[in-house]
């Protein structure tokens, strides 16, 4: 009966162990044809890489991946603008009060954790029960009328929220793709969060850039230079009698404004003139803030034409002792066309200055439009403005029909391919927020899995010799256990396509120490039997038998734990919850069947004896 | 080798001074986190923390003082490993590169021959913050319920859940408290984050582990010995588990020691916590748990009058 038994158990032995090494086989191959590569040439790696690429990519998907922690990369979280979003979509009936609701809204959603759809509508019906919300919101394709009532329009918002999410995740999965990153992952969290994971990236700037660029492309038109002059005198004669305590103020730092003296504070920091007739001025890079902050006052506001406001150039046109000057360019706060109407854009070179520029393509609607604008403005410039700031404004010259365009100005080869990228993926259709962001360089990395992997070999080392010194023979067998627990463990992770993080080695160093307290349990029993007179293989049996109860109970209740752990942690502490959890079911498996079986192997016959210190 | 065979401590008379022992502990734990504040880390806070590495040895004062006016506020310095590294943490608000531009520009121009470059970033918004800290919350709640509720099915007496339970608060609060008190002597990160909560779980874990052990043994006894007074059972039960519980302890202590001494930097607050928590967690099955339960027990069991 009982050697039946063992039969069944060794043959559960075999099958996990076969599992395990199934397993991990890809990954053991994909390390050695990692050393196989980097032991090669520079000129031979290309081309083995090429050779064998299907075979090696296939052996990377099925290998052991480690996290970001561990390889180097970035981790962002971003969330999508949603009371952005409710605010554009009322397009042009938004008002005041609708700004309000949804400034309040957003104020209590994030204080209290609560959903921004669910508060804007609290919110909006509070200040008027019988307020319509079909006031603001229209839309022909889901039939929102005047007469729609606040649950249709509600269920429209929602809707369109959702879409929002959804777009937003392909644009960003379209922008990761093209910036090339091998197994980038995209993943929606909760209603309104995009998880971005990295490998590998270590340019953060840029991909903050490119994850969150909107590239809101307009083209507008220039307002008559005679108004913008005159508003300027005006504006200069403001400042003038603004009074000079202002202006000590203002004056601080090696900026244009020790260079010159003077009362008037907007002149301190701002020269009123520029290359043509159609510049307001310009300014030193570190002073545009400040100039910023004098010319947003209402009262300079009230100065300018209505149909005009002022934007800075991309890049200095000039710099002077070593500061770089920008240009206060005024245009029209009419958009005359958007990035929308783009079809094709491409990286082009100047042939001139040889700088690169980003060429693009209308679709036929936008080059009849860009034909009509070019037509009717022959000899002024037309401002090209990407995010708020203006690229160029060249004169027309001629009517352009093809609907052929450009964007110069760019301050090199990356950023004409990041706009690139950007203007083909598309527009985002609210804007998205870092609201997380970890990165890990992969030198910090490398240093990690070192640690790791010597926490594991001293820790595996140190219980080991412990056990032996303590339990003799039986601590050898426990420790037999204990190694095989440790691949069973990775088998675990590899099996079920989990990512090894750094807490996830250290759950498996902590599953060291505590995988042996099973064997612990049950050699105290045997040895607490073999002191109440029993025969050995008696002693074996009650031992393991009496153990069991304590060892069910107290591991479930750590299993418990490391349920909780991963369903509330997020990255790098999930990783730690699985390595837990896969330790304590496959440490259950080695310390209880494994260890009988050798146990029961060396105690056959009636003679053999075997110690438990 | 042989620790603790067959000993007869009477675990429960020790009960006196323990009490004693750990209401201090635990008073003056309340006390510092109420005094100190705890010191919440980015994950929990919301900022922006970066590491940096320089080629050569700096100096954190001047460090400190470099940033402070550029940052518009004193940023947390510490060193990172070595003296070498600095992990930075700011709540300078703005976007992440041009801090980070920022930050770099005046390290540069503070060492202008030691070479300087990030390593590790982390950027947490506030509102994340806020999430990220009620599902912290939450897990340790949930993790106690559980704890409460399982052992209530398995032991059938509440008491002994109440006892389970009072043990974890015991050691989560100490170990807090401890954290709070070490804080500004140490020279690695001791900040409470997410890493701090998934080890406050996993001591909760082990420390349970133990006291399921104990209990198990005494529900075991009261089987055999049905006419043995509650008390000196429990004595029993913890005596004839005494070497398990200590042996147990000695290989745990050793994993997470290497861990702390071998792990690296990114997990030296967190293995320092597990070292705290495995002996606390010993100490706490053998006195905190089974006294409360001794003692809970007996008003019960006490007619009322």
């Amino acid at each position: 009966m009982k050697k039946q038994n063992n039969g069944f158990k060794i043959g559960t032995i075999v099958v996990f162990l076969a599992m395990t090494i199934m397993y991990l086989f890809p990954t053991i191959q994909w390390n050695l044809e990692q050393r196989h590569i980097n032991g090669m040439p520079e000129a031979e790696q290309a081309q083995y890489s090429e050779e064998n690429r299907e075979r090696l990519q296939s052996l990377q998907e099925n290998s052991l991946s480690l996290g970001l922690d561990l390889q180097g990369g970035m981790y962002v979280t971003l969330e999508v603008g949603v009371n952005q979003l409710v605010l554009e979509l009322a397009g042009e009936f938004a008002d005041e009060t609708l700004r309000d609701i949804i400034s309040v809204a957003q104020g209590r959603s994030v204080d209290q954790g609560t959903e921004f759809i669910t508060e804007f509508l609290a919110e909006f019906e509070s200040r008027d029960p019988n307020a319509m919300l079909s006031r603001y919101y229209r839309s022909d394709v889901d039939n929102i009328t005047r007469r729609s009532t606040n649950e249709e329009v509600e269920t429209y918002l929602r809707g369109q929220v959702g879409s929002a999410v959804d777009r937003a995740m392909e644009i960003v999965r379209s922008r990761v793709d093209r910036y090339g990153v091998t197994e980038p992952s995209i993943l929606k969290q909760g209603n309104s969060r995009l998880v971005v994971e990295l490998p590998g990236v270590d340019d953060e700037e840029r991909v903050r850039d490119l994850l969150r660029g909107t590239a809101r492309l307009e083209f507008r038109l220039t307002p008559n230079a005679e108004d913008m002059n005159s508003a300027k005198r005006q504006i200069v004669n403001y400042f003038e009698n603004a009074g000079s305590e202002e202006a000590d103020s203002l004056a601080t730092g090696d900026s244009l404004a020790t260079q010159q003296t003077g009362g008037n504070p907007l002149l301190q920091i701002f020269s009123p003139q520029g290359r043509s007739e159609y510049v307001f001025g310009y300014a030193a890079g570190p002073d545009t803030a400040r100039v910023n902050d004098l010319i947003s006052r209402e009262e300079v506001q009230n100065l300018l034409p209505r149909s005009a406001e002022l934007m800075w150039g991309a890049q200095p046109f000039a710099t002077d002792q070593g500061l770089e000057l920008f240009e206060l360019i005024p245009v029209r706060t009419q958009v005359e066309m958007t990035g929308d109407v783009i079809s094709e854009a491409s990286v082009e070179f100047d042939p001139n200055t040889n700088e690169a520029q980003v060429a693009m393509a209308m679709d036929s609607d936008g080059s009849r439009r860009w034909a009509r604008i070019t037509g009717a403005n022959i000899g002024r410039p037309v401002a090209i403005v990407l995010d708020g700031y203006v690229y160029s404004y060249p004169n027309v010259i001629t009517k352009i029909n093809n609907g052929r365009s450009s964007i110069t100005g760019l301050s090199g080869l990356q950023e004409a391919e990041d706009l690139v990228n950007i203007l083909l993926s598309g527009a985002l259709p609210a804007p998205l927020d870092i609201i997380e962001e970890r990165t890990v360089g992969a030198s910090l990395g490398e240093e990690s899995i070192q640690a790791g992997f010597y926490s594991v070999l001293f820790g595996l080392v140190a219980v080991a010799i412990f056990m032996i010194a303590y339990y003799h023979a039986g601590g050898g067998i426990a420790d037999l256990a204990l190694i095989l627990n440790v691949i069973f463990i990775l088998g675990i992770l590899a099996a079920f396509n989990a990512t090894l993080t750094l807490p996830g080695i250290a759950g498996i160093v902590l599953t060291i120490g505590m995988a042996v307290d099973a064997n612990v349990l049950i050699f105290d029993r045997i040895r607490e039997e073999l002191r109440a007179g029993k025969t050995l293989r008696a002693a074996i049996d009650n031992g393991y038998s009496n153990a069991m109860s304590a060892i069910v109970d107290a591991n479930v209740t750590t299993f418990f734990v490391g349920v909780i752990l991963f369903s509330f942690g997020v990255g790098p502490i999930k990783g730690f919850a699985i390595t837990l959890m896969a330790g304590i079911a496959s440490s259950l498996f080695s310390a209880i069947v494994i260890t009988r079986v050798v146990v029961d192997y060396l105690t056959r016959e009636k003679t053999s004896t075997i110690s438990f210190g | 080798m042989k620790w603790f065979e067959s000993p007869t401590y009477d675990f429960i008379k020790g009960q006196k001074i323990m009490y004693v022992v750990s209401g201090v502990l635990f008073v003056s734990s309340i006390i510092a986190v109420l005094t100190m504040g705890l010191n919440y880390g980015i994950d929990f806070r919301g900022g922006k923390e970066f590491v940096f590495d320089f080629e050569n040895n700096v100096e954190v004062t001047e460090i400190r003082s470099a940033l402070t006016e550029p940052l518009g506020g004193t940023p947390e310095l510490k060193l990172f490993g070595s003296e070498s590294e600095i992990l930075l943490r700011t709540d300078a608000e703005g976007d992440i590169s041009v801090i980070q531009n920022l930050i770099l520009s005046n390290l540069q121009e503070l060492y202008p021959d030691n070479p300087v470059r990030v390593i590790k970033t982390d950027l947490v918004g506030p509102r994340f913050a806020e999430d990220l800290k009620i599902a912290a919350i939450n897990s340790i709640l949930f993790a106690v319920a559980v704890v409460f509720i399982y052992i209530l099915i398995r032991f059938k007496g509440w008491y002994f859940s109440a006892g389970a339970v009072a043990a974890l608060i015991h050691d989560v609060v100490i170990v807090l408290g401890i954290f709070t008190v070490i804080e500004p002597i140490v020279n690695f990160n001791v900040t409470i984050d997410q890493a701090l909560i998934a080890a406050f779980l996993t001591i909760v874990g082990y420390s349970l582990n133990d006291t399921v052990v104990v209990f198990d043994r005494i529900r075991e006894n009261s089987l055999i010995y049905k006419t043995m007074e509650f008390k000196d059972m429990i004595n029993k039960s913890l005596n004839d588990t005494l070497s398990r519980t200590v042996i147990t302890s000695v290989t745990t202590l050793f994993v997470v020691t290497v861990l702390f001494i071998f792990g690296g930097e990114v997990l030296k607050g967190f293995a320092f916590a597990l070292v705290i928590g495995v002996i606390l967690g010993t100490y706490s099955s053998l006195f905190v748990a089974s006294s409360i339960v001794v003692e809970l027990q007996k008003r019960a069991s006490q007619p009322k009058s």
